[in-house]
Order: structure tokens, then sequence, then C-alpha cells
């Protein structure tokens, strides 16, 4: 559209996958540019720095399971999240819907006397259900109510947070925790194994990678799948191709509440043992998640790729405070620089450059190849 | 205690607490009628509590202090407009970006400015006069910082800007329907910059007020959460500037009440009720279909000309 | 305690005579904090006592702060990879993380504040503050004119209610009918939470202030309205120079000093600390009278406070002010001869639940759930 000497910018239609890839990691490096500055401020020399982080979590055993560990809940919130943005649902509850699967993943943990065999299933199933409903609630109130999903999902979140609060205060304080504002401990029955040495609890993991392709299958496979992309482009073309869409909605919310979910059961059986404190349960993940998935455009399975990037950035924040000595609010200064990055450079995607042909050059204009 | 006491107590809590939220959700209400969401305010106005609280600290002047906090309030909100108006870039996003930022930067220039109290606070102030009127005076006119009026005056200007002037006519058009606006001569992208701009000023203060007035100190992450309070309000009052004054007043009430009730209800349910009621208030404007009260059409859409 | 403790060391001068001539290792101390050192009050006095102990003993350290309590281990693993030989971990939700990494990490030495989970390498540590609540209850309940003082409380646990508890005992032994009225926040850090739960309190009629949160607002807001408060944790008479009474400073430095110094000297080892409890008191200094160091009572009260005349059961007739002082020298002299929690004392309900002549044992302190009598407002948990 715009000549530049022998070269013209233009429009195109949709971003290539090498363009989104190549933007996205060009903002990432302006990114650690901008950050480079601060560390440099601090009296760190940025180029060690950054080999340090590079040797604290993908340069070293301990630094690659941390990374793995921090990448399961952004991955089964971001799959469930990355569905969700497929139908233009914008859904930031996901938060609100893992401590609805941490709750209910107690509940059975704590009360439930399930025989030992059946505790963990039980916990998964009861979680899934829990954030399920969590979740369609959003989708039902704007389907009926026309409630915007973004506000609604955001306030079910707080209003989740203060549940936790109130549990773990009143009814399910525990009574061997002193006091202290805990449930008790799961029995060891509700415990998932860990690697060995390590804090990563693989069955989660699994069901994580598998989820992913599952859900990658359902989207590209199934009728259903076909129906949320379609809802997804339009409800105009919704509407003419017969699609209830308040259907698909539903059927949209309840696996992705339910997801995020399976991520708190995950963060209980595995990390916590018990219900605490909702701000010490998650480290935002389901916030995080949000950009996991729409940095994945929506594809269940490169929110594997990035939901690792995410663990690798968590995994980079523990190693910047604890080997280099930075404050702890320098990992969300960068945390925020990457994102206005990553997002500034949205639009870029949608432009390319090349060498102008030979008639534009005789006419001196762009031709109107794109608009 | 008979009830004049308690209602005295009450609404001057809810003045006192209502004010940040009063001003950041004009703020909010600002920018979202023009079809932009900040989801920064947190960040917002914890840069505007530290920026006004260091230089008040460093100057004496806590009126300056404000200033500042509403110049640097200003700033983030021109760097979302900047990401979201111009780049296109997605509102949600920026905005929680702009609130990890600016949480993150917030307190890593903070660091070191804990511990001191501040050297001058913002004056309260005795209203002559008003404040002798029985009930009334000690309920409204004692005890709060100019701010807090001034906040009030501002919603009835930003009620009759909004409603009652050509002015608010092109703003509500941009957020309702941006291409016909364009299709008019509106220029989308000057008022969607003037509007978030501005918004972010008004955050800014209300982070100012919390530093240099509620509670003249700087501490680490001292506007716990209250962004999110506003992000609630803002729908609670229907994008409303005088709404927004009654929703102010009765999460402050609420806030208030959470302490003075406590034994009676459990104050995680008086904590959560702003998050709930916001939802209810979506859900009942959405029930009955009136519009003009309900969200801007064109609320967290990105605009650009020629796409549709 | 106190006998464990001396077996504690008989055992580790024992084994120090059996590892003479090893070679001493150097300590590298690293500590973990659940809050920002920005905090102005737990991680904040913790970070203190850091750089003290630092400076005293020329040893190298370093801390991280604002660890979420699940992500300890995490922390603890980064840290001995570093090469941090001794980890403090200062918060109780760090307890069970902590005996993990105690378990992984044999020859690491750990020491957990607050909790009660003890390893060969992992002793525990606190800091308790109910001997000075109690004195700024003396003075409280001498300073209040409506009869109601307000108790800014983080958590009802048991540590806050005992504070409130040895607080209510100070101020009913002055005035018998005084009340201490007892708002919640739910949070260790909430400066709008704790300002607003101040005004509720304003609004109920107290006049004199105590609490327990992270920042000084109860003191700042007390002050506007020239009403008498008591300082919790970090000195914070600055903040309201002529309405802050006393209050409590904590001196973590003395814990670390001693606890590093016996590492140093190869009493403490990894192998010798299933036992060792430091539950520091007045008597060793952890803890201080006053709203500002070496300032016990603000100047500006003692002419209140030596006007205020009570009739003591062992001392007679006595000024607050006084009684203060031979309470602060009972509790501080090493021979304790006074506690605040000496029967019979009976609950808010009337049940009685320290015998004529008994004091508390240090399990029944830590775990005591109940509210003394004239503690007003709500208990969760109340027995």
């Amino acid at each position: 559209m715009t000549r530049l000497g022998p070269l013209v910018v233009e429009r195109r239609l949709a971003p290539s996958r090498a363009a989104v890839i190549g933007v996205s990691v060009l903002a990432v490096v302006l990114a650690l540019l901008v950050a480079a500055l601060i560390f440099w401020g601090y009296g760190v020399n940025p180029w060690q720095a950054y080999a340090t982080i590079a040797r604290g979590t993908l340069g070293s055993r301990h630094g690659l399971m941390e990374i793995l560990r921090r990448a399961i809940p952004l991955l089964l919130c971001g799959v469930g999240l990355a569905l969700a943005f497929r139908a233009r649902f914008w859904n930031i509850g996901a938060e609100g819907q893992l401590l609805a699967g941490a709750v209910a993943a107690s509940g059975v943990a704590l009360f439930s006397r399930l025989p030992a065999p059946w505790l963990l299933p039980a916990m998964f199933g009861a979680g899934f259900l829990a954030g399920a409903l969590w979740g369609i609630i959003p989708a039902l109130l704007q389907a009926r109510f026309a409630v915007n999903e973004v506000i609604s999902t955001l306030m079910m979140n707080y209003i989740m947070i203060y549940i936790v609060e109130w549990l773990i205060h009143g009814p399910w304080k525990g009574g061997t925790m002193r006091g202290f504002a805990y449930t008790d401990f799961f029995p060891s029955a509700a415990q998932l194994p860990l690697l060995p040495g390590t804090r990563v609890h693989w069955p989660t993991l699994v069901l994580g990678l598998a989820l992913a392709g599952v859900v990658a299958l359902v989207l590209t496979r199934t009728r259903l799948g076909y129906e949320v992309r379609v809802v997804g482009e339009s409800t105009g073309a919704a509407r003419y191709a017969g699609i209830n869409s308040l259907q698909v909605m539903v059927w949209v919310m309840l696996v992705s509440g339910g997801l995020a979910a399976l991520a708190g059961v995950g963060e209980m059986a595995g990390i916590h043992y018990r219900l605490r404190s909702p701000t010490h349960i998650s480290m935002g993940y389901g916030y995080t998640a949000i950009i996991v998935a729409w940095l994945a455009r929506g594809n269940p399975l490169a929110v594997i790729l990035t939901s690792f990037l995410f663990g690798l950035i968590f995994a980079a924040g523990d190693t910047v405070r604890v080997v280099l000595r930075m404050p702890f609010q320098f990992v969300s200064v960068l945390n925020g620089l990457i994102l206005f990055f990553l997002i500034g450079s949205e639009m870029l995607m949608q432009w390319r450059v090349r060498i102008a042909t030979k008639e534009e050059r005789w006419t001196g204009k762009a031709g109107s190849s794109a608009s | 205690m008979d009830w004049q006491s308690w209602v005295i107590g009450i609404v001057g809590r809810a003045l006192a607490f209502g004010t940040p939220l009063l001003w950041a959700t004009l703020g909010e209400v600002s920018a979202e009628r023009s079809g932009v969401v900040n989801l920064g305010v947190e960040g917002m106005m914890i840069l505007g509590a530290f920026s006004a609280f260091a230089v008040a600290q460093t100057t004496g002047h806590p009126g300056v202090g404000v200033l500042v906090g509403a110049a640097v309030g200003g700033a983030a909100a021109f760097l979302h407009a900047f990401m979201s108006v111009t780049l296109r870039a997605n509102q949600y996003v920026s905005g929680l970006a702009l609130t990890i930022f600016g949480l993150g930067l917030a307190g890593l220039l903070g660091r070191g400015w804990e511990g001191a109290p501040l050297r001058q606070a913002l004056p309260a102030v005795t209203v002559p006069g008003l404040s002798q009127i029985p009930v009334l005076g000690p309920m409204l006119f004692q005890g709060h910082t100019v701010l807090t009026y001034v906040g009030l005056f501002l919603a009835v200007v930003l009620w009759i800007l909004l409603w009652k002037t050509r002015w608010g006519v092109v703003v509500r058009s941009v957020g309702e329907s941006p291409a016909t606006a364009d299709a008019m001569g509106i220029s989308v992208f000057r008022v969607r910059y003037f509007t978030v701009t501005f918004g972010g000023v008004l955050a800014g203060i209300a982070g100012a007020y919390l530093s240099v007035a509620y509670r003249p100190a700087w501490t680490e992450g001292m506007t716990a959460g209250m962004g999110w309070i506003v992000i609630a309000l803002t729908i609670f009052s229907g994008w409303d500037p005088l709404r927004a004054v009654g929703g102010a007043l009765l999460f402050g009430a609420l806030y208030h009440l959470s302490f003075r009730l406590q034994g009676l209800v459990p104050p995680e349910l008086l904590k959560l009720m702003p998050y709930a009621s916001a939802i209810l208030v979506l859900a009942l404007v959405g029930l009955r279909g009136t519009w003009r009260r309900g969200a801007p059409a064109a609320l967290g859409q990105p605009y650009a000309r020629g796409e549709r | 305690m106190r006998l464990l403790k001396t077996m504690a060391v008989l055992v580790a001068a024992l084994a120090v005579v059996g590892t003479i001539g090893l070679a001493q290792t150097k300590i590298r101390a690293a500590f973990i904090y659940v809050g920002p050192i920005g905090d102005y009050g737990w991680s904040h006095a913790h970070n203190e006592g850091r750089l003290i102990a630092e400076k005293t003993l020329g040893i190298e350290t370093t801390y991280v702060e604002f660890v979420p309590e699940g992500e300890v281990e995490t922390y603890i693993d980064r840290l001995v990879a570093q090469g941090y030989n001794v980890i403090f971990t200062t918060s109780f939700g760090f307890m069970d993380g902590t005996l993990a990494a105690a378990k992984r990490y044999p020859n690491v030495i750990f020491a957990h504040c607050s909790g009660f989970r003890r390893a060969p390498n992992m002793m525990t540590y606190m800091a308790d503050f109910y001997q000075v609540y109690y004195l700024n209850g003396l003075m409280a309940g001498a300073l209040t004119k409506t009869g109601k003082i307000g108790y800014v409380g983080a958590f009802p646990i048991p540590e806050v209610k005992r504070h409130i508890s040895a607080f209510a005992i100070g101020v009913r032994e002055v005035n018998p009918k005084a009340e201490v009225h007892v708002r919640w926040i739910y949070e260790w850090y909430n400066p709008a939470a704790a300002k607003e739960a101040t005004e509720a309190l304003i609004k109920d009629g107290c006049d004199v202030f105590a609490f327990t949160e992270d920042s000084p607002t109860v003191v700042q807001v007390a002050a506007e309205r020239k009403l008498p408060s008591f300082g919790h944790y970090s000195p914070m008479q600055a903040f309201a120079p002529d309405h802050c009474v006393s209050g409590q400073l904590v001196h973590w430095d003395k814990i670390y000093v001693d606890f590093l110094s016996k590492i140093q000297k190869g009493i403490y080892t990894s192998k010798n600390l299933a036992h060792v409890d430091y539950w520091w008191l007045l008597p060793q200094e952890a803890v201080e009278l006053g709203g500002e160091p070496g300032i016990p009572v603000n100047p500006k009260f003692v002419p209140a406070l030596k006007a205020r005349i009570v009739d003591s059961k062992v001392f007679g007739k006595i000024s607050v002010y006084d009684l203060v002082f031979a309470r602060l020298q009972q509790m501080g002299d090493p021979g304790v001869s006074f506690d605040p929690f000496e029967g019979p004392l009976y609950d808010r309900k009337g049940v009685l639940r320290v015998p004529a002549g008994a004091w508390m044992s240090y399990d029944h302190l830590i775990t005591m759930e109940w509210a003394a009598a004239g503690v007003v407002g709500p208990w969760p948990g109340e027995p």
C-alpha cells in the first residue's frame, strides 16, 4: 500500500505462521533489551545476567524441572482458554476456575472417605465439574442477559477468592493447623506422585498434554469444533449455518472452566496437599494463561509451546531473584515489558514488506493487491 | 448507640473510603464511554500513589504531590492508549500488562521510601458554616480533604459533559459506533487518546489520595486490589458519573460495615459484594435491554478505518 | 522448654568435642521472607535482624522476599545450589516445605520461625510479645477515658489471640471495668483495611489503640484524632510523636547472632537441632518495650501514667508508670518472677483456664484459642 523506494509495505489478510513467530521473537528480544537497561542501572552486566538466567533455567536439571512444573497449570488453563478464545469468548476467569477445582479437590480429599484408589480420580472428576459449573455461569449470563464475559469472569475470580478465604477461616479450618487458616493435610492417597527428586507432579503433566491433543482434535475433526470455529468467526454466520451459539458457548465454557479447574486439582494434589490462602495457591497462573493462549493464537497444540515459554519466564524470575539478587518487583516489570512488546507488535504481523514489482516502480505507486 | 451517630459514622467513612474509588471510577467511565477498557487501573493508581508520595515528601507540598501523581497516572494511561488505539492491541491484555508493570515499577522505585511518615499530609478541611448543621455537618463537611469535594463536583461536571454537551455526544458516539463517528468527521483516534489519558489522570489522583491524604505514607502494594473494585464499580454504575457517586459511597459503606458488623456477618461475604453486585447489575441491565444505560456498544474493540 | 534447651546445649557440647579438628566451613546464611521487606512489619524486622547479624559476625548473607508459601522449597533448592548452608524461613506457612527440604539436604542447617516441626538439621525459633503486650495493656488501661480500647487484629490465630488476651489482662489489672474491642482484618498487611477497622473502633467509642498489622496505619489514624496508640513490630513513634505511647519492638538479631555464632563455634551442627527451639522473650532481649528503641514510654505520657495510682496486690499503692517498670523488671530478669498468664485465670466465658498459682505451659501458650475476660468482639474458633 505504501512504497518506500524499492520496497512496498502492504497489508496481508492473515499473518503467516512465520510472521507470527518471527515478530513475537523480535518482541521478546526488544523487551529483553529494554530490561537490559534496568540490569545495567542496577550495576549488573546484562550479558552476564542473561547468561546466568539461561544457566539457571535451561542449563540445569533443577531449572528444567522447574520450567516443567510451572508449565503444568499454564498448559491446562491455556488449552481451555485457547478453546474459549476460538469461540471469541473472552474468558478472563481461569484463575477463579482453577480455585474452584482446588476447592472441589480439597472437599473430596478431606471429607469424601472414598477408598484410597478412587480418591485421586474422584478429585479430578469433582474438580472438573466445579470448574465447568463456574465456567458455564458467565456463558449463560452472556447468552441470556448479554453480560460482558470479560467482566463477569473477572468478577467471579474475586468471588471465588473470598469463598476460599471463607472456607479456610470458617467451616474447613483444619484442627491440626494450630489455629492457622489452612485445611488439614490431605491423606497420602490424595497426593500425586512426583518425578523423583523434583516437585513435578507428572500425572497432571501427562493429563495436560493429552487434553491439549484431544481439544485440538475436537476443534479440527468434529462437528462441535466446526461450530466453535464458525461462532468464533461471526455470530451472524453461525446463525445462517443454523448453529445454536448458546449451546456451543456452554460446551466451550464447560470444557474451558473444567480444564482450568484440573490445573487447580493438580496444584492441590501435587504441591500444596491442603487448601490455603488463594494468593499462595496460584501464582497468577490463570491470568498468565490468558497470554499463553493468546500467543498460541487459540491453537491448543501451540499452547504446549507457549506454556513452556512462560514456565521458563517463571523459572527465570526465580533465578533473577536468587542468583542475581534483583528486587522481586523487577520480575513484574520484566513481565510487563514482554507483554507490552508482544501485544504492541501485533499490528506488525498484519503487514509485510516486499520488493516492489517492475510495474509498481514504473508507475511510482503501490499496487492494490491487498486492501 | 443512637442512630444518628451510626449514620454519621457510616456516611462519613463511605465518603473517605469512597473518594479514591470515585476518582478512579470517573476516570474509567471516561475511557470506557469512548469504547476503551483499561484494566490497568491498579497499576495507574499505584504509580500515582508512589509519585505523589515521593514528590510530597521531597518538596513538603502535598498539593504538588497530587499534581505529579495525576501527571504520572496520565502518562501510564497514555501508554495504554498508544497500545490500544494506535497499535490496536488487545485492550484487556494491554490493561493487565499495565497493572503488572505499574505494580512492579512503583515497588521498584519505592524501595527505601517506606518507614517514614509523610512530612505534610493533605489537610482535612472543615467547611465553615455548613459544618455546624446538625447530623449533615459532621457527616459531610468535617474531616474530609478537598479531594473529596472536588471528586463529587467532578462527577456532576462529567455527567453534564457526557449527557448534555456536544462533547459528550462525540465521546459516546465513538464508544457506540466508531465507524459512524468517523464517517461524521470525528477523529476516533483523538477522542480515545483524550478520554483514556484523562482517565489515567483521575486514577493517578485516586492513588495520590491514598498516599498523601487517606493514609499519608508509602508502602509496597498499598492499593491492595482497589483498582479491581473500580472496574466492578464502573459497571455497577452503568457507565454513569452520577451513579458512580452512589456506587462509590455504597462500596465505601460496605467496606466500613465489614468491620462494623463483624460477628454478625462473615466479612468475606461483605467483601465479595462489590464483585457480585457488578455482575448482578449487568444482568439486570441486560434483562431490561436499556442500552442507553448499558455498556457502550464498541467497548473493548479496537478501531481501524476501513475495517468493519 | 528450658530443660530441653539445656540438654540440647549439652548434646551439642559433646558433639563439638567429637568434631574438634574438623575444618570449619564458612557460614553463608540465606533468609526467605513471605512479605516484601518494604512492608515495615514482619519481613522488614527480620531483614533488619539479618543486617545486624551480617555486620556483627562478619558473615555473608542474602535474602529472598515475597516468596509464596508453596514455593519455599523451590527457593531453598536454588539457594542451596548457590552454596548457602544456613537457611532461615520466616513464615508459619513455610513449615512443611522447610521440613521437606531439611530431609533432602541433611548437611544444610535450617531454622524455621514460628512453627513446631523440627529435624536434626532444622530448629525453630520465635520472639514473642505477649509479655510486652501485657505491659502495654497496663498503660492502655490507665489512659482510656471511655473504658473502651480498640484492637485491630490481623488473623484470629493463637499467636494474635495470645497477645490480645495478655493485653486485656494488663488493661484489667489497672482498670477492672475496661473492655478491649477487637476487629479482624484477615490480612497481615493491608493499610486500607487497618484504617477502616480503626475508624470502626473509633465510631464504637474506643479511645486507645493497639494492633497486629504490618504497617503504622493504626498509629497514624489514631493520631489524626489525637488518640493514644501503641506501635507494633517496627519503631512507629516517629509516625505519631505526640500520640504513640509505647509498643512492641522485636530484635530478631539477638536470635540470629546467637544461633549463627553457635554454629560458628561448632555448638550447633546439622546433627543436633532436633530439640533446639528458641522461644525468646524479654529476658533474652529479643523483644523490647517501646515505640522507639531505648524509649520504653514516650516522655509525653509519663506524667499521666505517674499520676494514675492503682492498688496492686503485690506492690500496694503504686503509679501505673512504676507498675509497668516493676513488672518489666520481674519479667525481664533472667529468673523470671512474673507471668501475665498467672492463675487463677478465667476466660471471658467464665471457664477456669489456668489454676491458681500456676503459669501456662509453652504448649498451652502457643495453642491457646480462648479469650481473656474483658475482650469484646468476634473471636472465631473460641472454645
